[in-house]
């Protein structure tokens, strides 16, 4: 999901560049305020973790083979803020030691693999876990469904940002990313899930060291975040949703492109050929994703049924119950 | 005055076992001790109380001095530069992207900037035998050089203790004699806490045995190690270096 | 369940040499190919003109690195698939051909021009010319940390995979999945208490946040 350089137009790149910018500092600024000290070299090994994991990869059949992202395992074990750290420190270094993923593109690759998916994990993980009986089991099954959601997230603000560029048109690109992410988003869940079973297994405490929004200010970045998030769907996204197909122009408009050719070239093949059947296309495009997800979060449940240990063993559960359970 | 002083040192690990019983010893200015005993014995964890690095909350008056001086908060920052501890991974200690910044990390915490700072690590890599190593990446260099480069670390802070922690462990035969040649080379007092018993014999003229947290012997290392029944009550043996030099064992123990 | 091949080959992307590009500041070459990319990423879709241009300079940029072209040229390959999968995707659409010919040429110089910084850069230069640019510090301590553990870190992660597969005989894919699994996991525990240890190391030698 590395976007190259020359995929995004000044516009995209430099909107997915402010908020990127924006996350990553207020991330920088909560880490700094709640981490403890003895906790600053974790989130450097934690990143070359991550860097690692995404380096290992698993057969997935037919001779394929996956990797890892990582974010909701950063999430897991490190809590939101040290997790976008985390991950924004990878994509930094991959970006310029491997050429894996655009200079231009950082920022939008940063905003998608960084702060969409872990805000998104984070968020679904507390909902679950919020909603569950607090046992190890429904922090597993939150975190399988959790980690599905925010590689389908961090896709959809990827292909948002493709269209929104003019590179490849939304109704290419959209059912693209979203299907082939559905299927490495159960992946990644997988993944996920069996790193934290196993972690839970041999080292629970080290499950309680996320520091979450139970802490001093944690609601504060949680907003905030969220809001960069839903700020950055409603420009990439937004446009191609809405069913009425001068949407995107309307779109351009409050943010200031209208003058921007990009923002027609795009909306005029839309008008050719695809209005006729958008609102068939949203609504299947609507009706897939609804799907996967309920096929991602009965495959959560059946994994967490599999790997959670019994409650009997007061060593199985953290110690520190974390953002899940924090009042 | 000492350059090191332990008196009735304790410390239990967070979960309640004892770690070190009534610990005391004293370490001359420029005194190689040995320290020896088998695993989980303490050797370790004693290593990192002489730094201030355990306990968690330094106690007050503290048990132990460095130089005269208690390691005690107010303290802690000259008791660090004077005791340099190397750790027994030395992957864990070389956490910089080069040997030279690495080198200049203790010294540049001290304040030492520019030209000085340079030299600094030029000469302590010098005298650890790897000058011209500033711009090596540590995890491009042999175990036995990074020894050394940690090594180096330490005396670029200037420190007037060494305390090791399994020096020679995982070094090939050249890695272990270069080691110990260096070790012999340098003027500072050391606490070598180790198994390779014959590099205690080698190179330090008194010995500590620690068992279970407590002190079980201290003496002159070849009465000590002569000692075959104390060896093996606690885990070691008599090595076979001895043999040689000390046909005829002393039992004598203080 | 190895060590992604391709990537494991762009560990060392660095190519020691004493050329002068070589011994450019890396501050001049990091600013000199962010620049080249910015023009060339936000061009217009079809300068045909300014590609060549750019391509040009870049070929004598390599020639003076005096880094075997072939290298160069390998590890472009290993990074391109990625821009092509995500570009073919152009050719179904209106004009698609033009526009996939446009941005793969883009990406392809972008490409480059990145692997040529690399390939005459030492990363650690790299790291150095952050603090510079007043990057946070914790930002920075992040990002070294993790260059200096990476390689540690797969390091250990490859024996402990040998050491797996010496005691596994016959391996379904569902095995092969929680091997992983147990692996990433203990790599994880692993690290932790290597940060405990790093972090005792940094106070011993005065660290101070």
């Amino acid at each position: 999901m590395h976007i190259p350089d020359g995929f995004l137009d000044i516009k995209t790149a430099a909107t997915c560049g402010a908020l990127a910018l924006t996350g990553v500092g207020v991330a920088l600024h909560t880490v700094r305020r709640t981490l403890p000290e003895r906790r600053v070299p974790l989130v450097g090994l934690a990143a070359a973790f991550v860097f690692a994991a995404q380096m290992l990869n698993f057969p997935v059949g037919g001779g394929a083979s996956g990797h890892l992202m990582g974010s909701v395992l950063a999430v897991v074990l490190l809590g939101p803020s040290a997790a976008v750290l985390v991950m924004t420190a990878v994509l930094v270094l991959q970006c310029f030691m491997f050429a894996d993923g655009g200079v231009t593109a950082l920022g939008a690759n940063v905003f998608n693999m960084a702060l969409v998916s872990t805000f998104t994990g984070y968020a679904v993980y507390r909902l679950l876990c919020r909603l569950g009986p607090d046992t190890p089991r429904t922090r597993l099954m939150a975190t399988a469904f959790a980690a599905w959601s925010s590689t389908v997230a961090a896709a959809l603000a990827c292909a948002g940002e493709l269209a929104l560029s003019g590179t490849i048109l939304w109704a290419l690109v959209s059912p693209t990313m979203l299907g082939s992410h559905m299927f490495i988003g159960i992946g990644e869940g997988l993944i996920t899930t069996l790193v934290v079973a196993a972690i839970a297994r041999t080292r629970p405490e080290l499950l309680g060291a996320r520091q979450g929004p139970g802490q001093a200010g944690g609601y504060v970045e949680f907003t905030v975040y969220g809001l960069l998030v839903a700020l950055g769907l409603v420009i990439f996204v937004a446009p191609f949703a809405s069913p009425s197909p001068d949407g995107l122009e309307r779109a351009a408009a409050t943010l200031g492109f209208e003058q921007q050719t990009a923002a027609t070239r795009i909306a005029s093949p839309l008008n050719d050929y695809a209005v006729a059947g958008l609102d068939t296309t949203a609504l299947s495009t609507i009706l897939a994703g609804g799907i996967g997800a309920v096929v991602a979060f009965i495959f959560a449940l059946l994994l967490a049924r599999a790997f959670a240990l019994p409650e009997r063993a007061p060593s199985a559960a953290p110690p520190n119950d974390g953002p899940c359970c924090a009042p | 005055m000492k350059a090191l002083e332990v008196r009735n040192l304790s410390y239990r690990y967070p979960d309640g076992r004892a770690a070190l019983r009534d610990v005391s010893l004293e370490l001359e200015a420029g005194e190689r001790l040995g320290l020896i005993g088998p695993n989980g014995a303490g050797k370790s964890t004693l290593l990192l109380h002489l730094n201030g690095l355990l306990p968690e909350r330094l106690d007050s008056p503290s048990p132990i001095h460095v130089f005269g001086r208690p390691v005690e908060k107010a303290h802690l920052s000259g008791v660090r530069a004077q005791v340099g501890l190397l750790f027994q991974d030395p992957d864990d200690q070389l956490f910089c992207p080069t040997v030279g910044e690495d080198v200049a990390f203790g010294p540049r915490q001290l304040g030492l900037t520019g030209s000085a700072l340079t030299a600094r690590v030029a000469a302590a890599l010098e005298q650890v035998g790897l000058a011209g190593f500033e711009e090596r990446l540590p995890h491009r260099l042999s175990h036995g050089e990074k020894h050394r480069v940690c090594l180096a670390g330490l005396l670029a802070c200037e420190a007037r203790v060494l305390a090791l922690d399994e020096p020679t462990s995982s070094l090939d035969p050249r890695g272990r004699r270069e080691l110990k040649a260096l070790l012999q080379r340098l003027p500072m007092a050391q606490i070598i806490a180790t198994h390779d018993l014959e590099l205690v014999v080698e190179i330090c003229p008194r010995v500590l045995v620690l068992d279970q947290g407590a002190l079980v012997a201290a003496g002159p290392t070849c009465d000590i190690l002569n000692d075959e029944a104390l060896m093996l009550a606690h885990g070691l043996e008599r090595p076979h270096i001895l043999q040689h030099h000390h046909p005829h064992p002393s039992s004598v123990r203080s | 369940m190895t060590v992604r091949a391709v990537l494991r080959d762009l560990f060392s992307p660095y190519h020691p040499g004493t050329s002068a590009i070589h011994r450019l500041p890396a501050a001049v070459k990091l600013g000199a190919i962010l620049a080249l990319i910015l023009v060339l990423a936000f061009l217009p879709a079809a300068a045909w003109a300014a590609y060549a241009a750019a391509a040009a300079l870049l070929l004598l940029a390599a020639l003076l690195s005096r880094v075997p072209l072939s290298r160069l040229a390998q590890r472009l390959l290993l990074i391109e698939p990625f821009a092509l999968g995500m570009a073919l995707l152009a050719l179904f659409q209106p004009h698609g051909l033009q526009q996939f010919l446009a941005i793969m040429t883009k990406s392809t110089l972008c490409l480059s021009a990145l692997v040529l910084l690399s390939a005459t850069t030492r990363t650690t230069d790299l790291l150095r010319l952050l603090s510079r640019l007043r990057v946070p510090p914790l930002f920075i301590t992040t990002l070294t940390l993790m260059h200096r553990y990476l390689f540690v870190l797969l390091d250990e992660a490859q024996r402990m995979q040998r050491a797996r597969r010496s005691r596994s005989l016959h391996q379904g894919r569902w095995a092969t999945w929680h091997a992983w699994a147990s692996v990433a996991a203990h790599l994880f525990v692993r690290s932790a208490d290597r940060a405990e240890r790093i972090y005792a190391a940094m106070c011993a030698r005065g660290w101070k946040t």
